[in-house]
């Protein structure tokens, strides 16, 4: 978590596209939120039933722990959807950007209750100490 | 009814693995939450999931309980689905991201 979900018209976005888009939506959700990257998940979806398209060519849905402020989110938002146009090449009445949020308690990610907004640096360290420990940094 | 939407990397859970999860996490998700699950696959096609701007070989199971959870249920449930996960896919715990929602109303 967070986990960003976007979705197309078939055959809207290549595959370097893809790659930047996922890249500017991983900076910016660390840059705004201070997470660390290893926790963004981006996927992408051609005309996907479960997560509709609606008017839109390019769209994403973000879904974040809930707590951050409606300034973080407003950023975060208005940042992807100019990633979309810009590597998406689509109009700006064609994207569509979105944050939605889960309470951090709801959610389980390296083998932990993710910790609120705010309470993160010894749920990081417990995290890093962990995955020392089996090697995996 | 309890949906179950499994978000895999495609080609990561081959089909065979993916019959006996979904055996798995009907007769789990009966046990513990009471109800049947509606279990949705969700696979990422190659080149579509990404994990800190990489490559992903991470999956997502976002659970939505039919009623609302006590944290203490809840956190015993996403645990034990991990674990179940885990053992069936042979994925790590750093390749698998789990919600426990309650429903929407709540």
């Amino acid at each position: 978590m967070p986990l960003y979900i976007c979705n197309s018209k078939r055959g809207a976005v290549d595959a370097a596209a893809k790659e930047k888009i996922a890249r500017d939506i991983t900076d910016i959700h660390c840059e705004v939120t201070g997470a660390p990257e290893i926790f963004v998940h981006v996927v992408f979806f051609e005309e996907s039933a479960q997560f509709p398209l609606g008017e839109s060519t390019l769209a994403v849905r973000g879904t974040i722990r809930k707590g951050r402020s409606s300034e973080q989110k407003e950023r975060i938002a208005g940042a992807v959807k100019e990633s979309l146009m810009q590597h998406g090449r689509v109009a700006p009445e064609h994207t569509h950007a979105e944050i939605r949020e889960t309470p951090a308690s709801w959610v389980l990610e390296g083998g932990e209750i993710m910790p609120e907004p705010g309470e993160e640096a010894a749920w990081f360290a417990a995290q890093e100490e962990r995955r020392r420990a089996a090697g995996l940094q | 009814m309890v949906s179950c939407m499994c978000v895999i990397q495609e080609g990561q859970t081959p089909d065979r693995r993916r019959e006996a999860l979904a055996t798995a996490l009907d007769g789990y998700v009966q046990e513990r939450l009471g109800a049947s699950p509606s279990v949705s696959w969700v696979p990422v096609a190659e080149g579509n999931g990404f994990t800190a701007g990489k490559p992903s070989t991470s999956s997502v199971l976002v659970l939505t309980a039919e009623e609302p959870l006590t944290q203490q249920h809840r956190e015993s449930v996403l645990r034990e689905l991990v674990a179940l996960w885990t053992s069936e896919t042979g994925c790590s715990v750093d390749e698998i991201v789990a919600v426990v929602a309650d429903p929407a109303s709540h």
